[in-house]
């Protein structure tokens, strides 16, 4: 027994105590989030590339599903041990700049040549005149409907809220006392409703926030998008609130749908995958201009581009702007971005102009999807989420309005029926309650 | 009791013994123990101190605030809403699990061909990983193109499907899912001790002229106090702390906030909110509400020949 | 038994069957399934014109057997240590004599009271500060630490209902402690330690959270989180997933079904008799 104990004993000590760390000077730490398997694969490539050149560093890609990143870097951050580089959202990285947690990427700009970074992407992470995030690619969010359909009913392509609500009323299509197909449909998932609202209130010439940072929620803007969302609330399938992101691209491709108006580029993937084969086109599956709203003049998308954001504390800071200076030069980036070719587009002009970039059967397929978020950018009409101006993002608490939920529960209050100056003024006292908490704002 | 102290005491006795029992035991039990408190006593310690400070969840910064708080906490309607919403699913999901596990032991407990094919997969779904069983209960269940409500309008029990992951069902649809999860505990419990009941107990009934009905409730049941008693308390707290499966439920949605039970609220207040301070404030209230409902159990409910 | 009580046995064996293994024949249907099937209206259970390509894929393209021998490799010691460590304490617990006894068993139980989700982040600092991040080791600890507290309950009482009197004639014979126990005591803890290591593997077995937050590098992570990634994948793949979900499934249940009359009596007349 004694020997048992002095066994289990010795064991345990030794688990817990004798795992050294084992110091490796020159291995850069990344954490990504696109976990497509062929992603993963062309990084883990690059990376093998980039140790070639540079027997020196060793780089080490992790992938993390996205919705689980924000978690991670809680917990690396708590134990002061964050990875070297990261993907992050634009308002987490203009969070973590704000704090002074980054390391400036001036010197990775001027190597990309800061006039061949495309326009509309130089403020996704800077602050005070500095860099200190730069996107891996820049998509746009798209609204996608079917063509074929819209024709056999002889409608046009709505252009303003209300018109989608009429369009969608007249899409659906009942056999047998069933729905067999809705109109329009949207996911009621927390990150794609604050997407929503931020995307759908920038159309309505509206803002989630005054010049002091104060949030503007009982503003005519956002009143009018809750009562968008009541009416949306009619032409959606009854479960919407239920439905995840994927679940609204399965009714798209299924022909349970016929509009989806938050779509990504990501999306023609899915819809080669699982449509019928004869309609699995850009013919078929169209997309379009956003929808405008009664108080505003220009449609708006949401920039999806997670900047990479470098640590000032990392042990290998340089090494890794090195890597990503190997990332960006335009073969490897070619090579990457073809990885999922609808969706990674070119941040700099020169892959863009590339004819290799162009080189490719499913963007030559889809064009009409690349073109169309290459206008948004052009135009300057996207912004990240819940960004409605670009200096939002001098504001370091997006991050938390967004984890909170607190919008996402005004717009599900409006939808329970709740009256929308009510559901607004009940978010409007939330939000400042929680900017106060967090120090942002005198009450 | 009286037995074990007995042998404890014989075996103090041995000459060869270098240490006596006490310390032997304590040698025996400090591995678990250590592991135990470095593990969870640690962390809990480090969240009752988080608790009395302001800090964010990604920032160094920290401010002392006392028991600020807890009285934040107190005129927090979300926390008052959560708790209330914890409540109703942990007692909704423990009382189904123990009516259902107890009928479903009772069935596997006759004998019948095919039953230990039939024990087997009864507990499958107690095997299964969360995050997957999830996925699949999700896609099943979609109203749209699920099979479940393909299902039921095409045989025609309900004539337009049921929407179970709206804000308006999506609480009862995570209680049956959550009972389909763990349910298997109680059947595995309940049907062990099932088997260790003495036959003769019911052959003397059966004399008697006592009913099916009568049997269960005068032999079988008081029979199954004692795992009831332990199946119940840990199947609570553990309903009450349970995270994963709520929070994999909702998370996709907006109408998740019809299910933000506490544990979900104390985790979003730390992950999503960055309140790190205020999400340790929340586990730490959660954990002395559940020190004293389980006192308050034991009084009521323990009885001496359980403790044997 | 009469006619009509049989067939309601059958009945109701069947009924809980089905209702317990019907998402497992979806999600077996669906991995095989070709894409444009997976989606179909109506839901079909039988897939019309089913292929393993989905498996050949997940077998061939992605890190699922790096996964794999990751979480047999994690769950394994977890089961391992948790058994030796929880039967060391509880038979300590049972058969010496010691101040406090009593209240550690009570006490241990409190250990789940505290929401598992915020424990994750002290426990990465400590992992941080032992220098055990990113390691396996990390994981089986932490496992470890969460299954004990419920071993050493079942274990305990397993252990109290054991005689005595055997144990006591092979000391009186002049076989060592452990001796004794080993051959007399073990045998007839069987079962008990048998539903201790089933509880162990699939706590360990079926966590996501710990993995997600401990390990980082994809060459160490384990089956949920490797799910989890697939599914998080811009396109997700419904065959690939589903195919993963029944490759995870199958072993623990074949290894249940093995191992299920002995669990049972295990798990009966040990812990939960109070």
């Amino acid at each position: 027994m004694r020997r048992l104990v002095a066994a289990a004993a010795g064991a345990w000590f030794v688990a817990l105590l004798a795992v050294p760390v084992h110091a490796q000077p020159k291995t850069v730490r990344i954490w990504q989030t696109e976990t497509e398997p062929q992603t993963l694969a062309m990084l883990n490539q690059i990376a093998a590339d980039f140790q070639k050149v540079r027997p020196d560093i060793e780089v080490k890609i992790e992938g993390l599903a996205w919705g689980d990143l924000e978690k991670k870097l809680t917990a690396a951050l708590a134990a002061g041990a964050p990875p070297d580089a990261s993907h992050g959202q634009p308002i987490t990285c203009a969070a973590f700049a704000a704090k002074g947690l980054l390391r400036p990427l001036d010197d990775l700009v001027e190597t990309l040549g800061r006039d061949n970074l495309v326009d509309a992407f130089r403020n996704l992470c800077r602050r005070e005149g500095r860099y200190y995030g730069v996107g891996h690619s820049p998509a746009s969010s798209v609204f996608v409907y079917r063509k074929d359909l819209l024709a056999q009913k002889g409608l046009k392509v709505p252009r303003t809220w209300d018109e989608l609500i009429q369009v969608a009323d007249a899409l659906r299509e009942v056999k047998d006392g069933q729905v067999v197909r809705y109109g329009l449909t949207m996911t009621g998932a927390p990150l794609f409703i604050n997407i929503g609202v931020g995307e759908l209130l920038k159309t309505n010439n509206g803002r989630l926030f005054d010049g002091k940072g104060r949030p503007t929620l009982t503003e005519k803007p956002v009143i009018e998008l809750l009562d968008f969302y009541k009416k949306l609330n009619r032409v959606l399938p009854p479960g919407w609130t239920g439905h995840g992101y994927l679940d609204t691209f399965a009714n798209l491709a299924n022909g349970k749908a016929a509009m989806l108006y938050q779509a990504y580029g990501r999306g023609v993937g899915y819809i080669e995958k699982y449509a019928a084969k004869e309609l699995a086109d850009p013919a078929h599956f169209a997309v379009t201009d956003k929808v405008v709203g009664p108080s505003g003049k220009t449609p708006a998308a949401q920039l999806d581009s997670e900047p990479w954001m470098v640590f000032k504390n990392a042990r290998n800071g340089a090494e890794a702007v090195e890597f990503l200076k190997f990332f960006f030069r335009d073969d490897n980036y070619i090579r990457y971005l073809h990885t999922v070719p609808i969706h990674l587009l070119p941040i700099t002009k020169s892959a863009y102009k590339n004819p290799k970039y162009a080189d490719n059967p499913t963007i030559r397929k889809w064009r009409s999807w690349v073109d169309m978020q290459e206008k948004y950018f052009r135009n300057d009409w996207i912004k990240p989420i819940l960004v409605t101006e670009w200096d939002d993002l001098q504001k370091p608490y997006l991050l938390e309005v967004m984890g909170s939920g607190i919008l996402v529960d005004m717009v599900m209050d409006a939808v329970k029926g709740m009256a929308s100056p009510e559901a607004a003024s009940k978010a409007q006292k939330r939000v400042e309650e929680l900017l106060a908490r967090g120090g942002y704002l005198k009450k | 009791m009286t037995v074990h102290a007995g042998a404890a005491a014989r075996v103090r006795a041995r000459p060869r013994r270098r240490l006596g029992p006490a310390a032997l035991g304590v040698l025996g039990v400090l591995p678990a123990l250590l592991l135990i408190a470095a593990l969870i006593a640690y962390p809990v310690g480090y969240s009752i101190w988080l608790s009395l400070l302001d800090k964010h969840s990604f920032f160094p910064a920290e401010r002392w605030v006392g028991l600020d708080n807890y009285v934040y906490l107190l005129r927090d309607t979300e926390f008052w809403d959560s708790l209330w919403k914890g409540v109703v699913y942990a007692t909704g999901t423990t009382a189904l699990q123990l009516v259902a596990g107890v009928v479903a032991a009772l069935v596997l407990h006759q004998p019948f061909v095919g039953r230990t094919l039939v024990r087997a997969l009864v507990l499958f779904p107690y095997m299964i990983p969360t995050i997957v069983a999830v996925i699949v209960w999700r896609w099943l269940l979609n109203e749209t193109y699920g099979l479940v409500d393909y299902l039921l309008v095409a045989w025609g029990l309900v004539r337009q499907p049921i929407v179970w992951l709206g804000t308006e069902h999506v609480m009862t649809s995570l209680i049956g899912m959550s009972v389909w999860q763990f349910t298997p505990f109680v059947v595995i419990s309940v049907l062990a001790r099932l088997q260790t009941i003495p036959p003769e107990l019911y052959e003397a009934a059966r004399v008697d002229g006592a009913s099916p009905w009568g049997r269960f409730r005068w032999i079988t049941l008081p029979q199954l106090r004692a795992v009831l008693f332990v199946v119940i308390l840990l199947r609570s707290i553990w309903m009450f702390t349970k995270f994963d499966t709520v929070w994999l439920w909702g998370e996709g949605a907006g109408a998740g906030r019809e299910i933000r039970t506490l544990p979900v609220y104390a985790y979003m207040r730390t992950f999503t909110y960055y309140q790190a301070g205020y999400g340790a404030a929340l586990a730490v209230v959660m954990l002395l509400m559940l020190m004293a409902a389980t006192v308050a159990y034991f009084r009521l409910f323990w009885r001496e020949e359980e403790a044997a | 038994m009469r006619r009509v009580t049989r067939l309601a046995l059958y009945a109701a064996a069947l009924g809980l069957a089905a209702q317990a293994i019907f998402p497992f024949l979806w999600m077996l249907s669906t991995s095989l399934k070709p894409p444009r099937e997976v989606l179909a209206t109506p839901p079909g259970l039988v897939p019309a014109a089913p292929t393993l390509d989905n498996f050949v894929r997940l077998l061939t393209e992605t890190a699922f057997i790096t996964y794999f021998r990751n979480s047999v490799l994690v769950a394994g010691l977890t089961v391992l240590l948790t058994t030796l460590v929880g039967a060391v304490g509880a038979y300590s617990l049972t058969r010496f004599r010691f101040p406090g006894r009593e209240a550690v068993a009570k006490l241990i139980l409190a250990t789940y009271m505290f929401a598992p989700i915020l424990i994750v982040v002290p426990i990465y600092i400590m992992a941080r500060r032992l220098g055990i991040v990113n390691t396996h080791t990390a994981l089986v600890l932490s496992y470890t630490s969460f299954s004990l507290p419920f071993a050493l309950w079942l274990l305990r009482a397993f252990f109290q209902s054991i005689p005595l009197d055997l144990e006591e004639a092979a000391l009186v014979d002049g076989a060592g402690r452990p001796r004794a126990v080993a051959y007399v005591v073990a045998p007839l803890a069987l079962p008990g330690l048998l539903a201790t290591a089933i509880f162990t593997f699939t706590l360990a077995w079926n966590d996501y959270i710990f993995t997600l937050i401990l390990i980082a590098s994809d060459e160490l992570k384990t089956l949920p989180v490797g799910v989890q990634d697939l599914f998080a994948a811009a396109v997700v793949d419904w065959g690939l997933v589903m195919a993963a979900g029944v490759l995870i499934t199958i072993p623990a249940l074949a290894f249940f079904m093995a191992v299920q009359r002995h669990l049972v009596a295990g798990w009966g007349s040990g812990g939960l008799k109070g």
